[in-house]
């Protein structure tokens, strides 16, 4: 962890972060499918055993999210692999309780921000969106609310997550930034079937 | 044969408030919303609407739907539309196909006078001989092949895709389809059902009968209450492994069609019956019609089929469609009994009757022939689970034998009932598909990670307790004593399968091939029984000593735009893309990445970077962040250098072999900190190196503390290359000494550039030149970028692209791993050879290298071609003297703007490798020329005095 920049240094600040989806899009639609770019949200890579100390406090096995106390929402993305996403405030929080673990395991936090775009799809039909895109299950009982999956998006490798928001079917999806532009451009194209609309950045990232 | 639209029918599905206006053949028409192509032509009175494959025989509806042969049509540029099921649009052109000059007056009609002469096998046999004239034969044949018109021009419509896992996907939307669905939803799964046609309801659609309209008002009133999906006009394709399901959707309002690949966790088959039809001389004349083909066109579009007709009837659907034929104003002329012995022969009359002739020679006036002579099962969706259907002579049909336990049949294809035995069946069959893909669903919940945590043990598979379904008897009724056609899509009638069983085709796999029978449109719908039946009477054997071939998919043709569904091309843009687009970019697409070649002018940025100073944005180039301790042992490892001692600051160039020793990848690393490293890649082989760095921790040496982290695009590369590269990294710089003597080549820093913090800054380059190569948080990428182009405006500063690129290296003699080198090039061959650390204990490739230590392999060299205007093009071959004998091959070549001539790269036999050696290269035009090895790779500063400026 001694490797790690402090996620308040290095977390998009001025000059103004610079989202890989530079495109715009027209106003608002009639469905309630939204899509949102919220690439600028602090996110930071950990890593550590699948099962020791760090694991123990996160809290999100493989395949499930769990929002923290400090505010963060930390994502079990692979065995022995979290996402953390929030404000670069709440992010530093939850990486620097993971200080103590050093000593126990061997263990590694790095910036991802710069590196991963990240959107947001939120409306009843989000599911109907995503399976024009994707060859996973969506139901409730295969990917439930909180549920942590990674699959080819359009033919993009991506981290998916469950993050319904006031009850209303939401997930957000990472990508390779360089990939941002296309992959934002062809969730719009699946969602268009649905009315789907662009939204502006929430940069709301945990559940209630 | 007059057809013509009649009065309101109560059962009818046209819109007749709303008309709509087409063309046929040029023609105006006109014809209601809910009719379907055919049903508009019939009601306005036509009767051909195709000329066959072979002998052009004039053709008109025989089954009035989907699977119609005769009903193949050409709409605007859309060929092979089913005349039988597309729905009606205003303003539509369409056009008959396989006709000329005029669908009425086919010239090639003609065929029908050596008809005797195309019997099955009749190219094979013809065409073979001379070899040298098939190319003639071809050009021939093809003015005669079927089908419409392809428009090359025609714009690719968008096709869409869908992936879904219902529990149970019901294939079939007929009564017991729809009660399977409704059941199965009941009890709590999701459920697809799949109708193939326009609307649910299966028969009772085209019944007009008021228990089965009253039916089927239910059920479509339970659907729309319902939770089940409803996919109609779409067809379940073909059933593959562990029912992954392809399911064709038409019509969708957003694509002309979409394919839904569809997980099924039970599928219900309940396709229904398909009417087969009845093989006698003149059976299709047009004029002659299934009892389906009568009942839909007067009860689904209000068109009476003709005006006296002949009923041949061996069921109660023969008998209904005589009682609507009736109630639409047709004459029976007369109903023959199938069931009491009552046989068609065959037909005669002029163009407009179709006389029946009976067994006994009678000949009955009349301008339509109905036939009812029994179904076939549509067994596909079960073929392809790997059941083998059986035959039941009494039945005269064929019924599923012993399918997957995850596929269930319900409906005609089970057997037969009343309508509240199909239903309740169906419903059985719903609730058998709900409990097993309740249990199948179990078991993926506890075996997937992020799913649902479920309760208990797996529930116990569900037995099958339903009441099977009975089977009526149905004479069989295939071919009369006259020969006619068994598969109007191909023209192949019962006369040639009969000969070419006789020539020795007897099996049905063979004559089907040799004939081509069931390989038409219809894929054998129509004809698969009739066939075998024929190829049974053949050999004087029953039809289930015959069997049948394997029903594959797609069940129902579709087309390739369906099976590619939505285009999905990712491509991957660097943080400065927006700024290159703005300045007349030129971009060449480097696998997924789209790269700037050039600006205009390659040779003038090549010339401002040698002058002045030049960006290029390299941010594709592979980048691996490397974390722990034991990352100088994974270094060691993978490279075939030594890394053990590399000092915070340092950089150090590696190469990496596979375990055959060929050259993998190079690139440099960097050490950013104690434990920190960063990894760079070339740009195609970031992927692949991040494998094989993963491969081996995770594989080999799980033990290591190393964490690696792909970063290839966290950060927007740049490299500032040129004498004034540092003036101008000075005027952006902080908090870095940039002298030569703090910063020296091969060294990296961390620095904040144009305000930007956490910039890794390396002093490396690929161009020759004083290079500062810069790696900045992407999402302040094009803000560096643009702060570098506003500072160095006095300096001369301009963007460069690969081209420019390309050339510098190639000056600089740098080779490219997959350019310079191939598949086959071990590390020694790259003139590296001192690079390879043999005394390391052990690192990637080590045996190889070993092994190849003792020996002369080809050689990457640098080459001049004695002419200096000359540019050998990239894979000319270098050959011995006026011979053709390979000595090597050209592997880079380009003009240098810098030195004034050309400059090469390539790969030379060993005895070739020395500097002063005079080869020939074989130019692409066939002419040689001489050129010379040179003493080192680099034809530019050889010494590196100004890249370590």
């Amino acid at each position: 962890m001694a490797e790690a920049a402090s996620p308040q240094n290095s977390a998009p600040q001025s000059p103004a972060f610079e989202s890989p989806v530079v495109r715009s899009y027209p106003a608002m639609r009639a469905g309630d499918l939204t899509l949102s770019d919220e690439s600028a949200v602090t996110k930071w890579l950990v890593r550590a055993g699948a099962d020791g100390p760090a694991a123990d406090l996160l809290g999100a096995p493989f395949g499930t999210s769990r929002a923290v106390a400090g505010g963060a929402l930390v994502l079990g993305s692979r065995p022995g692999e979290w996402i953390v996403l929030g404000t670069a405030g709440e992010v530093a929080a939850t990486v620097a309780d993971l200080a103590g673990c050093e000593e126990q395991e061997f263990c590694s936090a790095l910036d991802w921000t710069h590196g991963r775009a990240m959107f947001r799809v939120t409306g009843t039909s989000a599911a109907r969106m995503l399976e024009k895109v994707c060859g996973l299950d969506w139901s409730d009982h295969m990917t439930p609310e909180g549920a942590v999956v990674s699959a080819s998006v359009a033919l993009v490798t991506c981290d998916i997550a469950r993050n319904d928001r006031d009850g209303v079917r939401s997930y957000l999806i990472f990508c390779d930034r360089s990939f941002g532009q296309y992959l934002f451009d062809a969730l719009i194209d699946a969602g268009n079937e649905f009315g789907l609309s662009v939204a502006a950045a929430s940069h709301s990232h945990s559940a209630d | 044969m007059t057809m013509s639209r009649q009065g309101v029918q109560p059962t009818e599905v046209i819109d007749r408030a709303a008309k709509l206006r087409f063309r046929w053949n040029g023609k105006r028409f006109s014809g209601f919303e809910g009719d379907t192509i055919a049903s508009a032509l019939a009601a306005s009175g036509e009767q051909i609407f195709s000329r066959s494959m072979k002998y052009h025989r004039p053709r008109g509806i025989l089954t009035a739907d989907y699977w119609d042969p005769n009903l193949m049509v050409q709409v605007g540029d859309d060929p092979n539309v089913r005349a039988g099921h597309r729905l009606l649009e205003s303003g539509m052109d369409v056009r008959s196909q396989n006709a000329w000059p005029s669908l009425n007056r086919d010239i090639k009609a003609a065929n029908s006078l050596f008809g005797r002469f195309l019997t099955a096998g009749f190219y094979y046999k013809t065409f073979m001989r001379p070899q040298w004239l098939w190319p003639t034969y071809e050009r021939v044949l093809a003015t005669f092949a079927p089908g419409g018109k392809i428009d090359l021009d025609t714009p690719h419509a968008y096709h869409d895709k869908r992936y879904t896992h219902p529990d149970v996907v019901v294939a079939g939307a007929g009564p017991a389809g729809i009660e399977a669905a409704l059941a199965a939803s009941g009890e709590g799964a999701s459920v697809l059902l799949v109708s193939h046609e326009h609307a649910v309801g299966g028969h009772l659609r085209y019944s007009s009968d008021a228990a089965d309209q009253a039916a089927l008002a239910e059920l479509r009133a339970a659907l729309d209450a319902s939770d089940v999906e409803v996919l109609t006009d779409s067809t379940v394709t073909g059933r593959y492994e562990d029912n992954w399901l392809g399911i064709v959707q038409r019509n969708h309002p957003i694509a002309v069609e979409r394919l839904i690949k569809a997980r099924a966790k039970t599928l219900v088959a309940a396709p229904g019956l398909i009417e087969r039809p009845y093989v006698f001389e003149g059976n299709d004349r047009p004029g002659v019609i299934t009892s389906g083909a009568a009942r839909r066109l007067a009860n689904l579009w209000g068109v009476k089929p003709g005006e006296r007709a002949v009923v041949f009837s061996a069921n109660a659907d023969g008998d209904a469609a005589a009682a609507d034929l009736e109630r639409v104003g047709t004459e029976i002329a007369a109903v023959i009994d199938g069931r009491t012995g009552g046989r068609i022969s065959s037909t005669s009359g002029s163009s407009r009757a179709v006389d029946a002739v009976v067994a006994d020679g009678a000949s009955i006036d009349a301008d339509l022939l109905v036939v009812a002579a029994g179904w076939t099962a549509p067994t596909s969706l079960l073929n392809m689970a790997g059941d083998r259907p059986v035959y039941d002579p009494a039945a005269a049909r064929f019924f599923p034998s012993d399918p997957p336990s995850n596929v269930l049949a319900t409906g005609g294809l089970a057997g037969d009932a009343d309508l509240d035995g199909l239903r309740q069946h169906g419903a059985a069959t719903g609730r058998l598909a709900a409990a097993r893909a309740a249990a199948v669903r179990h078991r993926l919940q506890s075996r997937t990670a992020r799913a649902l945590p479920v309760d208990g043990d797996e529930p116990a598979w569900a037995p099958d307790e339903r009441v099977p379904l009975g089977r009526d008897p149905h004479p069989e009724l295939y071919r009369a004593d006259t020969h006619g056609m068994v598969d109007m899509s191909e023209d192949i009638s019962s006369k040639d399968l009969v000969a070419a069983a006789h020539e020795g085709y007897d099996s049905v796999e063979l004559a089907k091939r040799y004939t081509t029978a069931t390989m038409g449109p219809s894929q054998g719908k129509l004809e698969t029984v009739n066939t075998v039946a024929a190829i049974a009477e053949a050999r004087g054997e029953t039809i289930s000593q015959v069997g049948t071939t394997v029903w594959r998919p797609p069940y129902a043709p579709l087309t390739l735009g369906a099976l590619a569904g939505r285009m999905f091309e990712p491509v991957r843009v660097s943080p400065i893309h927006p700024w290159h687009e703005a300045n007349n970019v030129s971009i060449i697409q480097a696998g997924q990445w789209l790269r700037p070649d050039h600006y205009g002018d390659p040779a003038a940025e090549v010339r401002n970077v040698r002058e002045n100073v030049g960006l290029i944005d390299v941010t594709p180039l592979g980048k691996l962040d490397l974390r722990g301790p034991d990352v100088p042992k994974l270094l060691s490892l993978l490279y075939v250098n030594k890394w053990m001692k590399l000092g915070v600051g340092r950089v150090r160039y590696g190469m990496m072999c596979a375990e055959d020793g060929v050259v993998l990848d190079d690139g440099v690393t960097g050490r950013l900190g104690e434990d920190h490293y960063m990894m760079s890649t070339t740009s195609s082989g970031a992927g692949g190196v991040w494998e094989w760095v993963e491969n081996w921790l995770q594989t080999e040496r799980p033990d290591w503390q190393v964490h690696v982290t792909p970063v290839t695009t966290a950060y927007a590369s740049i490299n500032v290359a040129g004498p004034k590269s540092r003036e101008l990294m000075s005027r952006v710089c902080e908090g870095v000494d940039l002298d030569a003597e703090a910063f020296p080549y091969m060294t990296v820093r961390e620095a904040t550039v144009a305000g930007v913090a956490g910039c890794f800054m390396w002093r490396i380059g690929f161009t020759g030149e004083l290079s500062f190569e810069l790696h900045v948080p992407a999402g302040h990428g094009l803000h560096v970028w643009e702060a570098l182009m506003d500072s160095g405006s006095d300096l001369g500063v301009g963007p460069f692209g690969l081209e420019a690129q390309r050339i510098m290296r190639l000056e600089k003699g740098h080779f490219i791993v997959g350019q310079d080198t191939d598949g086959l090039t071990l590390g020694p061959s790259t003139g590296l050879g001192s690079l390879i650390k043999l005394d390391k204990d052990d690192f990637a490739g080590k045996p190889e290298l070993a092994w190849a230590a003792d020996r002369s392999l080809p050689m990457v060299v640098a080459i001049q071609p004695d002419d200096p205007d000359v540019v050998p093009e990239e894979a000319a071959q270098i050959v011995r003297g006026d011979t053709n004998e390979i000595l090597g091959r050209i592997t880079s070549s380009r003009y240098s703007p810098t030195l004034n001539r050309s400059i090469c790269l390539g790969q030379v036999e060993p005895d070739l490798a020395a500097g002063g050696t005079k080869v020939t290269v074989l130019l692409e035009s066939g002419e040689r020329i001489g050129a010379t090895v040179i003493d080192h790779h680099a034809h530019f500063d050889p010494a590196g005095e100004r890249l370590r400026g």
